[in-house]
């Protein structure tokens, strides 16, 4: 057999395999989705459920960090973007401009300070002031007094604090940074509040499950995660103290309380509020929305139906799916909240056309 | 000394261009001479275009941060992705006030490639130092000594398969196998023991500035910090020098030896005999293990901390310029932010090109091109 | 005084005889601890559910791997059917075409250069090329694709294949070209129907070399396959591999997806084993034919 040939019968395979694998999803529509991996738990949960309720859709969503969500939009390299900080002044001009975009919330999620310190039986206590200073480096002993002072009666060990933080661009940072710059002024002018920061000493991992990682290897250490991500591992978290005094554990209930208030203020087709440090008895204090984005106009899909298929999903998602969300450690949006998403995704076309 | 094969053609050729049916033979041949050349030359071409993508792409797209910073970008190590808005202050240190309202200024986000420069250098160093006399060691075992004990072809087997696993297999072991270990059992050894000697408090403390004034602080020894990445990359590059080692002093003419033997030398003697002679191809050894550790991803973004900063204790997390491009690189929006990510590329890409010229020049031809 | 001098010579050796001794099983038992461990606690992780499930999205009972060991697989057939024709072929240029010395030895310069970039940047590389372009200029939903993927790898495979060629091809000995050509055949035809094939097994085994290489890359693929929890068969979708699989299972903290990791860990370390196995067992063969002919 010459090389022609060998060549020729070699190529020949590959050639065919590659074909008749690609024709394997005859009638199917795929749509990828990227961003956040705070509410990806819940947006795979979502998947897994919405293909129980629409068969011919597949959803792919990929936890690569807020900042690659937006980025992902802005490049329209996936049908919908989710991120958990709302799209800034600059970002909303990289996607040209507020009446090319649509930005909702999808659910309420809290982010917590979950730490590893052995022999600790109930949850500890923490104030913004305390969890500052410690993620600056001016705590630096979980047997400071301050820490002690909030948790009266416990026995806290003569133990070095590792701060554990997001190396990646996140909302998470996001949301535990801004709730941060609120509590100390000196947080920030120094360290400042962002998707991304320079945090002054620690360790860093990459997304929600790096930090969960480093938190969990490293006795004495302290980092911020989304709640459903602390239960999830049974890493252990601490209650911070609300604006009105009282030491707030989250929970679904807690991080709702802090989104009822949002309602009034959400109008168009670009929706944000922030509702850390709301005011309340029983409100989490470090609660914030999720967001899902996307262009108003869905061009960057393909065909009518996948665009359909896109907007069907999200208001299962944003409706009926949000039982899902209390199982899963995340809030559910209030009624209020409900109709300004709807009012958003009504305003979605596909190449000029209205969809719904 | 190369053969012009052509030329050989043309003369085998020449007697039958007289028929009219070898013309047509002859001119089929040009035909498929022609092709074959064009074939080869355009995916010789390719690769030449291959090289000139990637410097024009990564320079293009880094041109923002190249514009903006200069080359003072590799000796900056600020790299603050965020604004701040802090109060401004006068020269004596106190607030401006106007209006009764506290005056803010806003500080845009900075890039600096310094700590991360000094991450790869510091890992890749540290790496060799444990790596080459290990390697050097034990390519004289398997050349001297292998040989005789018929244990040449498995060893060089099993060394060969080993430089084949991927840096991911290097990585998990570092994270689930090395980190711990080195965090309960070696980390707080050698902090027991050097803790209080003299000159040394820079292992295990480091100064942190806090709102203004220096503070000293432990450093908690998490088991993922430089010494971690340095292992880890040590017992990457441990394969791949001692094989082009081997390779080099293998070549060393049997006279050399035998010559030294003869005039009295002991074994040893004959050995540094053998380094000295193949002294430039062992240089490129190491300049090829050099640049993997330089560009290694995978092991080092899973062990090496990911703290952008520099501080000289190995017990302290670190960052590397390819760990910051996995961990930053998916995530960055923001246009400077993401220039400056291929400013530190396109850095590393020229670092990495000038270790393998280096170690290419010094080990011609030894150095298989699938051995890296 | 001289036997004295001679003396320490001696020891000297000796000693040094036993740290080189040393050294070599330091480097044999350390590496073989680290594959040794990975092998082991990768056996005790897989089952058959590794291979025939796809990724439930449960973390406590996260199904198998299937989909990312056809993705590789996939990956590498499209990377290799790019790469091997074009660095045979440019391999071919380096060794039959070297009198052209004003482009052969840059180029072959520039091939060994290529071999040594970080795959990150290659990476990096692809994203700007493959995955940004494709979505500016043809307005699809997705562009991190299994071909952006494979086009990394590729860029990977093309110097390494490029190079193994060529010196492959410099051992055929001048005297076959030399025959054929007296016998009145055309340079293509010498190329293909006496040179290619006489050193068909030694380029196989560097055909070989590179898709191991390559199997085992990640970093290459971050930021242009992406991964994929789906079982997709289509490259145009962002596309599953095993060793970005392997990555985010690793570094996430659910120990039942870590269990995945290790597993799939043994199942790439079994297949670059089996390849290297393969090509010494070529290489050997090769060499005693090729010694039979001469």
């Amino acid at each position: 057999m010459s090389i022609i040939q060998r060549a020729a019968w070699v190529s020949a395979v590959g050639i065919s395999i590659v074909v008749g694998a690609s024709s394997v999803h005859a009638g199917e529509v795929r749509l990828g989705g990227a961003g956040a991996t705070f509410p990806a738990p819940l947006y795979t949960k979502w998947v897994a459920e919405y293909e129980k309720v629409e068969p011919g859709v597949k959803i792919d969503y990929r936890s690569i960090g807020s900042g690659g969500g937006v980025k992902a939009i802005t490049d329209k390299t996936v049908a919908f973007g989710a991120s958990d900080a709302p799209l800034t002044k600059k970002e909303i001009e990289a996607l040209g401009g507020e009446d090319k975009i649509v930005q909702f919330p999808a659910v309420i999620g809290g982010v917590v300070p979950a730490y590893n310190v052995p022999g600790l039986s109930q949850p500890l206590n923490f104030s913004g002031d305390v969890l500052a200073d410690i993620f600056m480096g001016k705590i630096s002993s979980w047997d400071d007094p301050r820490l002690q002072e909030l948790n009266s009666g416990v026995n806290l060990p003569k133990l070095a604090i590792t701060p554990a933080f997001r190396t990646d661009g996140s909302g998470t940072t996001h949301v535990f940074t801004s709730y941060l710059a609120t509590q100390s002024p000196s947080f920030k002018g120094e360290v400042g509040a962002g998707k991304q920061v320079k945090w002054p000493l620690g360790q860093g991992g990459k997304g929600n499950e790096g930090v969960a990682a480093v938190i969990q290897q490293t006795a004495g250490s302290i980092g911020y995660i989304e709640q459903n991500y602390a239960v999830a591992n049974k890493i252990a978290y601490g209650a911070v103290r609300n604006k009105a005094g009282k030491f707030i554990l989250a929970t679904p209930e807690t991080m709702s309380i802090a989104g009822e208030g949002a309602a009034a203020t959400l109008k168009g087709t670009v929706l944000r509020a922030d509702i850390w440090d709301q005011p309340g008895d029983k409100t989490y204090p470090i609660s914030a929305f999720t967001y899902i984005i996307l262009h108003k106009d869905l061009s960057n899909l393909k065909t009518d139906a996948e665009a359909k298929a896109l907007v069907g999903f999200l208001t299962w998602a944003t409706g009926s799916g949000q039982k899902f969300a209390t199982d899963m450690d995340y809030a559910p949006l209030s009624s209020g909240v409900k109709i300004a998403v709807d009012n958003a995704l009504a305003t979605l076309t596909h190449n000029g056309k209205p969809l719904k | 000394m190369t053969t012009d094969v052509s030329a050989i053609s043309a003369a085998a050729l020449s007697p039958n261009a007289s028929s009219g049916d070898a013309r047509s033979q002859h001119r089929s041949f040009r035909l498929g001479d022609a092709l074959l050349g064009l074939v080869c030359r355009g995916s010789a071409a390719i690769i030449a275009l291959m090289l000139g993508a990637l410097v024009l792409v990564l320079l293009t797209s880094a041109m923002p941060a190249i514009k903006q910073f200069g080359l003072g970008f590799l000796v900056s190590s600020e790299w603050r992705v965020n604004e701040l808005e802090r109060p401004v202050k006068d020269a004596a240190g106190h607030v401006v006030m106007e209006e009764g309202e506290v005056v803010m200024e806003t500080i845009k986000p900075a890039f600096g490639a310094l700590p991360v420069i000094y991450g790869t250098a510091v890992s890749s160093l540290i790496a060799l130092v444990v790596a080459v006399p290990l390697s050097l060691g034990a390519a004289l075992f398997l050349v001297r000594v292998a040989p005789t004990l018929r244990l040449a072809g498995p060893l060089s087997f099993l060394i060969e398969f080993l430089a084949a696993i991927p840096s991911l297999a290097y990585g998990i072991w570092g994270l689930f196998v090395l980190a711990p270990f080195l965090q309960s059992r070696v980390g707080p050894a050698i902090q027991a023991t050097l803790e209080n000697v003299p000159g040394l408090r820079w292992l295990f403390y480091e100064t942190v500035t806090i709102a203004g004034k220096a503070v000293e602080r432990p450093i908690p020894i998490t088991g993922r910090d430089m010494l971690c990445g340095s292992l880890v990359l040590a017992i990457m590059i441990l394969p791949i020098v001692t094989s082009v080692s081997r390779d080099v002093l293998k070549a060393v003419p049997r006279t050399q030896i035998e010559g030294t033997l003869a005039l009295g030398a002991t074994w040893w003697q004959s050995c540094v005999a053998m380094l000295r002679y193949g002294r430039s191809g062992l240089f490129g050894a190491v300049m090829l293990g050099l640049a993997r550790a330089a560009g290694e991803t995978m092991a080092i973004t899973m062990v090496i901390g990911n703290n952008n900063q520099i501080n000289p204790s190995p017990f302290a997390p670190a960052q590397t310029m390819a760990s910051l491009l996995a961990n930053e690189f998916a995530e960055a929006s923001e246009g400077l932010h993401q220039a400056s990510l291929l400013y530190v590329a396109l850095v590393l890409l020229v670092m990495s090109l000038l270790f393998n010229i280096i170690a290419r020049r010094l080990v011609v031809g030894r150095a298989s091109p699938a051995g890296h | 005084m001289a036997s004295a001098r001679f003396e320490t010579r001696r020891l000297t050796s000796d000693a040094m005889f036993v740290v080189c001794t040393a050294c070599a099983i330091v480097i044999v038992t350390l590496l073989l601890l680290v594959s040794g461990y990975l092998v082991w606690i990768g056996a005790g992780a897989i089952n058959l559910s590794f291979f025939r499930d796809i990724p439930t999205g449960d973390v406590a009972n996260p199904g198998g791997m299937r989909h990312a060991i056809e993705g590789t697989v996939i990956l590498l057939a499209l990377a290799a059917a790019v790469g091997v024709p074009l660095g045979v072929a440019a391999g071919v240029y380096l060794s039959e075409y070297r009198h052209e010395w004003l482009f052969a030895g840059p180029l072959r310069f520039i091939a060994d250069v290529l071999t040594g970039v970080p795959s990150i940047v290659v990476g990096i590389l692809g994203y700007e090329l493959f995955v940004v372009p494709v979505a500016r200029w043809t307005s699809n939903s997705v562009s991190f694709s299994g071909y952006a993927g494979a086009a990394a790898l590729a860029f990977i495979m093309i110097p390494i294949v490029a190079r193994t060629t060529e010196e492959m091809l410099r051992l055929v000995p001048r005297t076959y070209r030399e025959g054929s050509l007296a016998l009145g055949a055309s340079k293509a035809q010498t190329v293909l129907r006496v040179v290619l094939p006489s050193a068909f097994g030694s380029i196989s085994t560097g055909i070989m070399l590179a898709l191991a290489r390559v199997a085992g890359e990640t970093a290459p693929l971050l930021f242009t396959a992406l991964g994929s929890r789906l079982l997709t068969r289509d490259p145009s979708e962002p596309f599953p591999s095993l060793t970005l699989q392997i990555y985010t299972y690793a570094t996430g903290p659910y120990p039942e997806q870590k269990k995945l990791a290790w597993a799939g860990i043994l199942v790439l370390l079994a297949i670059l084993f089996v390849v290297n196995l393969l090509i010494r067992l070529v290489a050997a063969r090769h060499a005693s034919t090729r010694l039979g002919k001469s």
